[in-house]
């Protein structure tokens, strides 16, 4: 028989921040297209599916003419490209965390070229933990850990069943490790959350606490483990009685995680709600261990937080407007800025502000000229005066991303790019050059 | 007092940072030579004489006031590090004016803009109108802000003001904070701070306060459950000496600190 496809194993799924490294990829010979993934989650799946040609991907370089997106060659895509950013006065690059760490790096260089500034998506999603961190420090530990040890487990202000769907099985919940022989029977699983979600449904304790006062709720467990007896009958819509009963059951806890999505980074207090949850986590390891993981979204914004923090110091909202860098978010993060209409030129890599960002900012950052770097047609493509064709990271290219846990795992490239299409990396590397050839270096 | 004058001519497009802004950098310059100092525009370093007409002169630190006109609330940093002498500043600014000086004073005749006294060491800054947020409190990452100093402002001051305080007995140091109202995580991670609000708190007031004083002569939208009453007083007196008479219930916290914790917060009963 005539082999018609090719298999590819141990692929990493550049989707989620779980970043499963066990799919097999089978790639129709004839075609080059994904024909069939295995083991990976509906989400992920879809991720391959979806880099297989179609109307929704671009496949080459486009230009802004008489406000319809029309083909040119990739030198005269790049020559616009680095001239919008050449003539910006405050320049933003925004975006890296949808794509390997190479590329990343990268956007480092340009934006310091540019002395621009420089942020990636952490801005809108976890920058609340990373403040919290610098602020407070914080106990992890690898997912590898957690599947061995982990005896209670706490998703607070997150699903994974449906935003990180294998998490579950593969390191959280149901997953038999070492010393967790009997995998799901040997964990207690506590969620909290304001919304039944169908996590909260197959965990064995579900606390409802009420939106936005999920602060209040773990000061008192912390003064509550501190031995304080508290005025108060019940905080944010929980009785003080299961309070008490709950730092019981974290007291005992042998090895104890807590994992904590946007449900608690986004909703009210931000960063001092991961704050105090980390000073929990903390003083719970008077009694135990225990540690805490932020659940990130994107497949590498993780990996976009190291890179950013090992060139810059920073991990996100990086200002180099002064020639070296600076960091204060919420006076160099992108929303912040484009609200306060500061950018006048923007580079978007792998990222969809327009379809995220609030009304106002989205509507000053179509204002002024923009290039994307994106392989899909996205809300923010559309309105770009450049677009630029890329190769999926991680289907179309190699490179190396990081875990949730901040594991470095290598991408595997399965297939080929569609068209024109080149990776971020080097899409990048070619703005840098044109960039450095305008600015006589 | 030498009086220098600088009148704001052109509208910015973007924030200028003027952090050469302070009578330590203009003492004893000719007017020619302050037009020179550099402020940055975008990513542009440029000079005060390309946005300001200065006129006026200087001897010394201690005896120069800066008098500031035209429309500033995109102008960053005035006042950045200063240690003498006055700034007076008769419209709206921009973000961090007055952070980290020691000494001197700073009066804006308008609203200011977020971290206003950040990290201040000494020194006072008036503010008339209303405050963005981080008044007076630490930089991301620094575990001690305000250390000393008077902030006095008239109207409201926005979340998480005078983070991270700390005050220090030996060197008799009481950083304090006046404010009309205050949003949310006042005084958090205090660690001797004074802070006295004429009317209304928001939430989460004295998060994780280890000790210090905050009083409130208005209500607190929601006081945090880890604060436990202690009784009622009928006048609060604060280290800095001063006393404040009027019906408090007192509290004490942020227990998620210390099971017995020398933090006070009065709210008026
Ligand atoms: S859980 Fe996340 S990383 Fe794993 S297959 Fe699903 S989307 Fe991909």
């Amino acid at each position: 028989m005539v082999e018609k496809v090719r298999t590819v194993t141990d692929v990493c799924c550049p989707f989620c921040g779980t970043l499963c490294d066990d799919l097999e990829i089978d790639i129709d010979l004839k075609t080059d297209q994904v024909v069939e993934v295995r083991n990976g989650c509906q989400i992920g799946t879809k991720k391959f599916y979806a880099s297989n040609p179609s109307e929704h991907r671009f496949e080459k370089p486009l230009i802004k003419k008489n406000g319809e997106l029309t083909e040119v060659s990739w030198e005269e895509a790049i020559d616009k490209a680095a001239d919008i950013l050449v003539k910006a006065q405050r320049p933003l690059l925004y975006g890296f965390s949808s794509t390997e760490c190479e590329a990343q790096s990268r956007g480092v260089e340009l934006a310091e070229l540019l002395n621009a500034i420089l942020d990636n998506t952490a801005s809108v999603c976890h920058g609340p933990s990373l403040l919290a961190i610098q602020d407070v420090g914080a106990s992890l530990a690898t997912l590898g850990e957690i599947k061995n040890r982990a005896d209670t487990v706490i998703f607070w202000g997150s699903n994974p069943v449906h935003a990180h769907p294998r998490h579950l099985s593969r390191y959280s919940d149901f997953i038999r490790g070492y010393f967790r022989t009997d995998g799901r029977n040997d964990r207690y699983i506590i969620v909290v959350d304001p919304r039944y979600t169908h996590t909260a449904q197959i965990a064995d304790k579900y606390i409802k606490v009420k939106p936005n006062e999920d602060y209040e709720l773990i000061q008192s467990i912390r003064a509550v483990l501190r031995g304080t007896d508290l005025d108060v009958k019940e905080v944010a819509g929980v009785p003080i009685e299961d309070i008490k009963e709950l730092v019981e059951r974290l007291k005992s806890a042998n090895f104890g995680v807590l994992f904590f999505g946007m449900g608690l980074t986004q909703s009210l207090a931000h960063h001092r709600n991961i704050e105090t949850a980390i000073r929990l986590v903390t003083e719970l390891n008077d009694y135990n261990k225990f540690i805490l993981i932020p659940m990130r979204g994107h497949y590498n914004v993780a990996g976009a937080n190291q890179v950013f923090a090992w060139n810059t110091g920073y991990a996100y909202s990086i200002d180099f407007s002064r020639g070296y860098p600076r960091y204060n978010p919420g006076e160099f993060s992108s929303v912040q800025l484009l609200m306060r209409d500061e950018v006048d030129a923007s580079l978007v890599v792998a990222s969809d502000p327009g379809s995220n960002f609030p009304a106002g900012a989205v509507k000053n950052l179509f204002k002024h000229p923009l290039i994307a770097i994106e392989p899909h047609k996205t809300p923010t493509s559309a309105f770009a005066d450049v677009v630029l064709p890329a190769a999926i990271a991680g289907i179309e290219c190699e490179g190396t991303a990081y875990r949730m846990d901040k594991v470095p795992l290598r991408l595997r490239k399965v297939k080929e790019a569609p068209g024109e299409s080149l990776s971020d990396k080097e899409i990048l590397e070619r703005i840098i050059e044109k960039v450095k050839g305008k600015l006589g270096e | 007092m030498d009086e220098i004058k600088l009148k704001i001519k052109k509208n910015l497009k973007f924030p200028l940072e003027a952090d050469s802004i302070t009578p330590d950098n203009f003492a004893g310059k000719t007017i020619a030579a302050i037009k020179k100092l550099p402020v940055y525009y975008a990513t542009k370093k440029m000079t005060i004489g390309d946005f300001f007409d200065v006129s006026g002169k200087s001897t010394e630190v201690g005896n120069t006031k800066i008098i500031m006109e035209g429309d500033l609330s995109n102008v960053k940093r005035i006042g950045e590090k200063m240690t003498g002498g006055e700034i007076e500043i008769n419209s709206d600014v921009g973000m961090h004016v007055g952070n980290n000086m020691s000494g001197g004073k700073i009066v804006v005749n308008g609203n200011a803009d977020d971290w206003a006294g950040a990290m201040l060491q000494g020194g006072e800054l008036e503010i008339t109108g209303d405050a963005g947020h981080y008044v007076g409190s630490a930089y991301r990452g620094f575990w001690q802000g305000m250390k000393d100093g008077v902030i006095k402002v008239k109207g409201r001051v926005g979340i998480e003001s005078m983070l991270w305080a700390k005050s220090s007995k030996p060197a008799n140091k009481w950083p304090t904070l006046y404010c009309g109202s205050a949003d949310a995580f006042l005084g958090i991670h205090n660690h001797g701070g004074t802070i006295v609000v004429e009317g209304d708190v928001d939430r989460c007031t004295g998060a994780d306060q280890a000790w210090g004083n905050i009083v409130v002569k208005g209500k607190v939208s929601r006081l945090l459950p880890s604060y436990k009453k202690v009784g009622e007083v009928k006048e609060v007196q604060l280290p800095n000496g001063e006393v404040i008479k009027g019906k408090f219930i007192e509290y004490s916290g942020d227990h998620t600190i210390k099971k017995e914790t020398a933090g006070r917060l009065y709210v008026a009963a």
